[in-house]
């Protein structure tokens, strides 16, 4: 099991997934404006289905996996719910989208659905987050704002387990809390750490790493009484807010842009590195325990066949193409040249939990990346090797 | 090739072929400095009429440039010279020498007929360091030789030494900068024992030298160059040593030029290598390899699941 | 790479790596446009310190980054004229061909000889350690070149003047 499942999706970035509730379909962005829902096939990946509605990029998707709805969200300011209904003529279930009136006027950023399914949060670079919830009477979605005091874009928002808190990261260097109750859907939360009465637009805390720094990617617990947030200064800090204390770990390489909670204590979080890395700690303290890509062992690694196919496919042909067009000599390295060794050839857009135990703790976790793979790590294998290795070399 | 050759080609190659096998001709071409030639049958095939247009040649006549060619080609000059043009030579292809050696040789000096013309005034000035330096009186006039457009050649015998001056204009700073360069090494060069015999080299830009500097009508900017060359009598003491130094002393400016144009094609096409190698080290970046889209006859692409 | 010039290629090397973190990025002040936020210069917040990496006061580097885009300039030595006019061809050469280099700037950055823009479109269709190898070989083969070529030119000088000169004395 320690072998990651590597599977290449495409040329292009994939810039989000989203795993239905049973793992046997995922639906991706391959970086333009259609939704490709994949079905697992045994081998690979086959799209089945394109959720074709928005006409910009889009930027998150999220699939709801108790009510199998799918919301995406798109640089066109818009977002849709989509919903599988009988089609009419043959019968066959299709995806069908609803309109959500987000009622912003720039780019929808990313998109996640509430523990109960019955809201869902647009972050945008309308400097708003829209709290959306579902309108019986009009049969639409409807939307309400947080504005204040988001100053710049929102990268990244995550819903608390009691579906009234909401925590945003955003490109003006702060990470949020914020609470999103809604009368009509929401029953009255109970206390929590984060505050007792909770109005809708409370801000229950404002926290920025030392450094400062876009905060790329905002994260519950799992009870959700501790936060964790990847800045751009290379560091992720994990806030407890009664203290208040604020662990920031800072890292000697590039800065993570998502991060998923796999148990109480502990994070996984991927980013430009191109590797996802864990990081284990308690209120005691945090620290990086190692990669889930163990760079040093190699010889495991997948090679996905890309490429053309037919009759341009040979040995031959891609060897003198590329001794052409790159200057590479007959498949042999050229000095000055950079490889990557893990994985991953370029920045990993986000990580999510794809396997869950029976004691709460996610055992698995899925990644996409900016290189057109979809990957799925064993949360236990971790390697101390690579960088956290070298790291501890330089503590002695 | 690195030296220029000092006669026309064109003229050889045609009257050599046209010697062995006599044809109507009319052509028209040119030399360097814009000097145009004309080569004709104007009345039988076997008489062939070259003339000649120089821009300068009311100063080579002035200087003796018509004592020089009737020296040369004596009865071949026309008395009725071609319109348009400066000197027209008849050559009778029957009349050619029929020893094969001294045919080619008769060929040859007609193909010189332009570097004769321009030898004038150099021929001029070395006769004229000769008596000056008998009779021990000052300086010789300064001639001057408008050959191109705003360049020109003077010339000036004194008793011991004869004075060449090129003033030459580089178009571009890239020529400007390369002619330094060049001009540089020529100064230069002298320091080597085998040349060291060779004429001194002067180069100043911008400002004249001082033996014309009292020279109406000269420019003063930046992209003008002088070259100075002095002739000492061990140049032209000789009668070949001197053919040789006008031959090749009135060829400088091109000769010049010419390894300037050289020097830029050159490092054209290194870049152009150099583009593509930094194209090549860019193209590695690039995760997509061009797939080539196919397509049915009817147009639609086809999707490899 | 001879070793003078190792420590600052590394130096630009490891710079240029930490500001390719970029990410889509939709404009904040013009809706449903995205545009390279360094040359835009619309949201403040978005656009990092500039730095400037330099060897000496005329090898030099700038690096603007911004969350979706960098601007990296660089100034070649120029030891003299001729070194400077060499380096302006050999510049101008190429961005005239900057649709062939995606990441090329078609105008150079006031102070700056070439410019190169890479925006997060770049870093997608193209392996980010790779684009970050070709700046660096770029930079170490291009002062290589000015030098093969200065020198290639006062070769053939010399021996232009000395065939020339030469025929003179024989």
């Amino acid at each position: 099991m320690s072998v990651p499942e590597v599977y290449s999706i495409a040329q292009t970035p994939v810039t989000c997934h989203a795993f239905n509730a049973n793992r046997s379909q995922v639906a991706l962005s391959l970086n333009d404006n259609k939704a490709y829902i994949y079905v697992n096939q045994g081998e690979g990946w086959a799209v089945t289905e394109t959720l074709a509605e928005h006409d910009k990029a889009i930027t998150s998707i999220d699939w709801a996996p108790a009510s199998n709805r799918i919301v995406t969200a798109s640089q066109d300011r818009n977002a849709y719910v989509w919903s599988q209904s009988p089609d009419p003529l043959t019968g066959a279930l299709v995806w069908k989208p609803t309109l959500v009136l987000l009622r912003i006027n720039r780019a929808a950023t990313f998109v996640r659905w509430s523990p109960n399914e019955d809201k869902f949060a647009v972050a945008s670079g309308a400097r708003a987050i829209a709290i959306c919830s579902f309108d019986p009477e009009n049969n639409w979605w409807v939307a309400k704002q947080l504005k204040k005091p988001i100053r710049s874009t929102v990268l990244s928002v995550d819903w608390h387990p009691n579906n009234v808190l909401l925590a945003a990261g955003s490109a003006d260097m702060k990470a949020r809390v914020f609470s999103a109750y809604i009368k009509d859907v929401d029953k009255r939360p109970t206390p929590t750490v984060w505050g007792e009465k909770l109005p809708f637009n409370t801000i229950c805390g404002e926290y920025a790493s030392p450094a400062g720094g876009w905060v790329h990617a905002v994260g519950f617990s799992p009870s959700g009484d501790v936060l964790a947030f990847a800045s751009h200064d290379s560091s992720i800090n994990i806030v407890y807010p009664g203290g208040p204390t604020i662990y920031n770990i800072r890292i000697s390489t590039l800065p993570y842009v998502t991060l998923t909670w796999t148990t109480e204590g502990s994070i996984v979080a991927a980013g430009h590195d191109c590797q996802p890395m864990v990081f284990s700690g308690s209120e005691a303290g945090w620290a990086l325990v190692g990669t889930l890509d163990d760079t040093t062992s190699g010889g495991t690694k997948f090679t996905a066949k890309t490429g053309t196919v037919g009759r341009l496919n040979s040995t031959a042909f891609n060897t003198f193409r590329n001794a052409d067009t790159r200057g590479h000599a007959g498949g042999g390295d050229v000095v000055g040249d950079t490889e990557l060794l893990t994985v991953h050839q370029n920045t990993i857009t986000s990580v999510r939990p794809y396997e869950v135990g029976r004691d709460g703790a996610v055992k698995r976790v899925s990644t996409s990346g900016v290189d057109g793979k979809l990957v799925i790590w064993d949360v236990a294998a971790v390697s101390v090797g690579g960088v956290a290795g070298r790291l501890g070399a330089m503590r002695i | 090739m690195i030296l220029l050759e000092s006669h026309n080609v064109i003229i050889q190659t045609t009257l050599t072929d046209k010697a062995v096998k006599p044809s109507y001709l009319d052509v028209l071409f040119v030399d360097f400095d814009g000097v145009r030639f004309h080569l004709s049958t104007p009345e039988k095939k076997t008489v062939v009429q070259l003339s000649m247009n120089i821009r300068s040649w009311d100063e080579l006549a002035a200087y003796g440039a018509l004592d020089v060619l009737r020296r040369e080609y004596g009865s071949l000059i026309r008395a009725q010279t071609e319109p348009e043009y400066n000197i027209s030579l008849d050559i009778d292809l029957e009349q050619l020498p029929a020893n094969e050696a001294s045919r080619e040789a008769f060929i040859k000096s007609i193909s010189l007929l332009k570097r004769n013309a321009l030898a004038a005034p150099f021929e001029l000035a070395f006769r004229q360091q000769k008596t000056l330096e008998a009779s021990g009186s000052s300086l010789g006039d300064l001639m001057q030789i408008h050959y191109r457009d705003e360049e020109a050649i003077y010339v000036r015998a004194s008793p011991d030494r004869v004075t060449v001056i090129f003033s030459t204009i580089f178009r571009e700073e890239t020529d400007r900068i390369f002619g330094k360069v060049f001009l540089q090494e020529f100064v230069d060069a002298r320091r080597q024992p085998s040349i060291q015999n060779a004429p001194q080299v002067l180069y100043t830009n911008r400002d004249p030298p001082l033996e014309i500097r009292d020279v109406p009508g000269l420019r003063d900017s930046e992209d003008i160059g002088y070259v100075t060359f002095v002739l000492f009598p061990r140049h032209f003491a000789k009668p070949d040593v001197s053919y040789n130094t006008v031959s090749h002393i009135q060829l400088f400016r091109d000769y010049l030029h010419y390894h300037i144009k050289c020097s830029k094609a050159y490092m054209h096409s290194r870049m152009r290598h150099r583009v593509a190698e930094f194209q090549k080290i860019l193209n590695r970046a690039k995760t997509e390899v061009a797939t080539t889209e196919r397509k049915t006859v009817t147009g639609r692409t086809m999707v490899v699941r | 790479m001879s070793n003078v010039l190792r420590p600052y290629l590394s130096a630009v090397r490891s710079t240029l790596t930490a500001a390719l973190t970029l990410e889509s990025f939709s404009s904040q002040v013009v809706e449903r446009h995205n545009k390279p936020e360094v040359e835009a210069r619309g949201s403040k917040e978005v656009l990092l310190n500039p730095l400037t990496i330099s060897r000496n006061e005329n090898e030099r580097v700038l690096i603007e980054p911004s969350v979706n885009s960098i601007r990296m300039s660089i100034k070649i030595k120029q030891a003299d004229e001729i070194e400077r006019i060499l380096c302006h061809k050999f510049t101008r050469f190429m961005m005239q061909r900057a649709e062939s280099f995606v990441v090329l700037r078609r105008k150079p950055v006031p102070g700056y000889d070439i410019s190169f823009l890479i925006t997060n479109v770049h870093s997608e269709t193209m392996l980010k350690h790779k684009v970050v190898d070709f700046i660096i070989q770029f930079m170490e083969e291009v002062d290589r070149e000015i030098s093969e070529m200065k020198l290639s030119l006062n070769a053939r000088a010399r021996t232009v003047a000395e065939s020339y000169l030469t025929a003179f004395t024989s």
